[in-house]
């Protein structure tokens, strides 16, 4: 089918895996039946949702039984953050976080400050990185849980989560990641990291929509108080009959993810490369991020004297983003990029062009031409240009 | 499919804005409010527009809606400025009501233009 559109925009979303779709639609016919169940049919659901499971905790080098299944990371994200704090709430009611963070996790902070929690909301460096000394000198004697994103969905900036993770080990701050734009994408060993609880969702790495997890270590102290009640499902953290289709296909994104990821990698580096190439010279342009230390599917720039939404007009058939795409009908500037320090209307010039498996060379070379001429059009229509 | 925020006129005024640029020994007109800045050029005589101009900072209906104002407002009285009003071309445009402020900004630059060719001189 001919393509009626450019699609620059899978840090939104992703297509869903064809191998993924098969699997999903097999599990519909053969693994349909109530997970729960112990008949015949319900057992063969539930091995569909351990065998995912399986292949999620391969990917994130953890045991299955640490994963709890949820509607995407948003739901994750809330009742890793809102549960977390609740489970310690009688320990202290101190929690931090960063302004940069997606809305699914400042949303819920802002709504834990409402019922009496006390949130330090830590600032980036220009490049959008956060210097871990700075973390560790916002924790408190009663400081007891800290949410770092791994991937900043917006410019690509990635975390020391490493660094961050370990000083909560030594303060025991629980530590949740939001990784929505991380996992499937960059390797993350769990084993390894010093993380406690860590948000994810299938339709960022080739799977379906509608489906996620929340990793919960193994630990002493590490637990969430439940969002959800009725029926027992998952430890009672998460109860709810499990959609055995969807995660199956999330198992499966899980498994192609693993085994593509250096691939990836390598395609992701190279396209941007082009992308940045092609657009570098266009004058006053900047990246917001960090080319060097940022996830490689992400670049996302600026230029001063054109208005972001025109600009996302004349960019058709680009399917891009200003800002945040989850937040794309705002007209606000984006927080992410006032905290690095962008003036806002440089905020709302801004452009994020993600990139994927799919993304072809010929296509970011469209778009950095595109682009160019764009930004040329739009400020020779502005006032104050030259005749 | 969710609507189109863009109706097929705004696409159309804004894909070929034939009035962007500026006009010599035009009467022109400047005006920077709520984020949005419009600069509108005028050619007139004995009291009729010969040609209409503009440039723009803004979004896409701020655009079409100059160059939906330039197309029709080129070969009228100049005394009929005075009746152009944002929201008959907010309707004729479907521009969302959220965006009334940044039409109206367009509504002053061309009473401010209306009023200079009035105060200045005849150019032709």
């Amino acid at each position: 089918m001919a393509r009626d559109f450019i699609y620059l925009d899978f840090a939104a979303s992703t297509p869903v895996d064809p191998r993924v779709s098969e699997r999903i639609v097999e599990c519909q016919q053969a693994g349909f039946a109530n997970p729960s169940s112990n008949h015949v049919a319900g057992r063969r659901s539930r091995a569909a949702i351990d065998h995912a499971a399986e292949q999620l905790a391969s990917l994130l080098h953890v045991e299955p039984k640490t994963l709890i299944w949820t509607s995407g990371a948003t739901e994750s994200d809330n009742l890793a953050i809102a549960g977390g704090a609740r489970f310690r709430a009688n320990r202290g009611r101190h929690l931090v976080t960063m302004v940069t963070e997606h809305k699914a996790v400042t949303d819920v902070f802002r709504r834990l400050q409402s019922e009496g929690f006390d949130v330090t909301w830590l600032t980036p460096d220009k490049k959008g990185r956060l210097d871990p000394a700075t973390f560790m000198a916002a924790l408190r004697d009663d400081t007891q849980l800290a949410s770092i994103m791994f991937v900043n969905n917006e410019t690509g900036v990635v975390q020391d989560i490493d660094a961050i993770g370990s000083i909560c080990r030594e303060r025991d701050v629980l530590f949740h990641v939001d990784a929505a734009q991380a996992v499937g994408k960059l390797p993350i060993d769990l084993s390894r990291l010093p993380v406690d609880l860590l948000s994810l969702t299938g339709h960022k790495f080739y799977g379906p929509k509608g489906i996620g997890a929340l990793y919960v270590a193994d630990r002493s102290g590490c637990h969430v108080e439940p969002l959800f009640f009725g029926g027992g499902q998952q430890r009672q953290i998460r109860p709810g009959t499990l959609p055995s289709d969807l995660i199956a296909g999330l198992g499966l994104a899980a498994e192609i993810a693993e085994s593509s990821m250096a691939s990836d990698l390598r395609h992701l580096g190279t396209l941007r490369h082009i992308l940045w190439t092609g657009i570098a010279d266009v004058e006053g342009v900047l990246v917001n991020g960090d080319l060097e230390t940022g996830f490689p599917g992400i670049l996302n720039v600026s230029v001063d004297n054109v208005e972001g939404e025109s600009l996302m007009l004349e960019l058709e058939p680009l399917c891009v983003a200003t800002g945040s795409a989850c937040n794309s009908t705002s007209q606000d500037a984006s927080p992410v990029l006032r905290a690095l320090g962008r003036s806002d209307l440089l905020a709302q010039s801004a452009i994020r062009f993600s990139l994927g498996r799919q993304t072809r060379q010929e296509d970011v070379e469209f778009a950095a031409r595109r682009y160019t001429k764009a930004v040329a059009r739009l400020r020779a229509m502005a006032p104050g240009a030259a005749a | 499919m969710s609507a189109d925020p863009y109706s097929s006129l705004v696409r159309q005024y804004f894909a070929a804005a034939a009035h962007a640029g500026d006009l010599n020994d035009a009467e022109t007109a400047d005006v920077e409010e709520q984020g949005v800045r419009i600069r509108l050029a005028a050619t007139h005589v004995n009291g009729k527009i010969l040609a209409l101009a503009f440039r723009a900072w803004g979004c896409p209906h701020v655009i079409a809606a100059c160059e939906g104002f330039c197309a029709e407002f080129e070969g009228k009285p100049v005394a009929s400025l005075g009746e152009f009003r944002a929201a008959d071309i907010m309707q004729k445009l479907s521009v969302p009501v959220e965006k009334t402020g940044r039409i109206l900004v367009l509504e002053d630059a061309v009473r401010s233009l209306g009023q200079r060719i009035c105060d200045g001189p005849v150019s032709q």
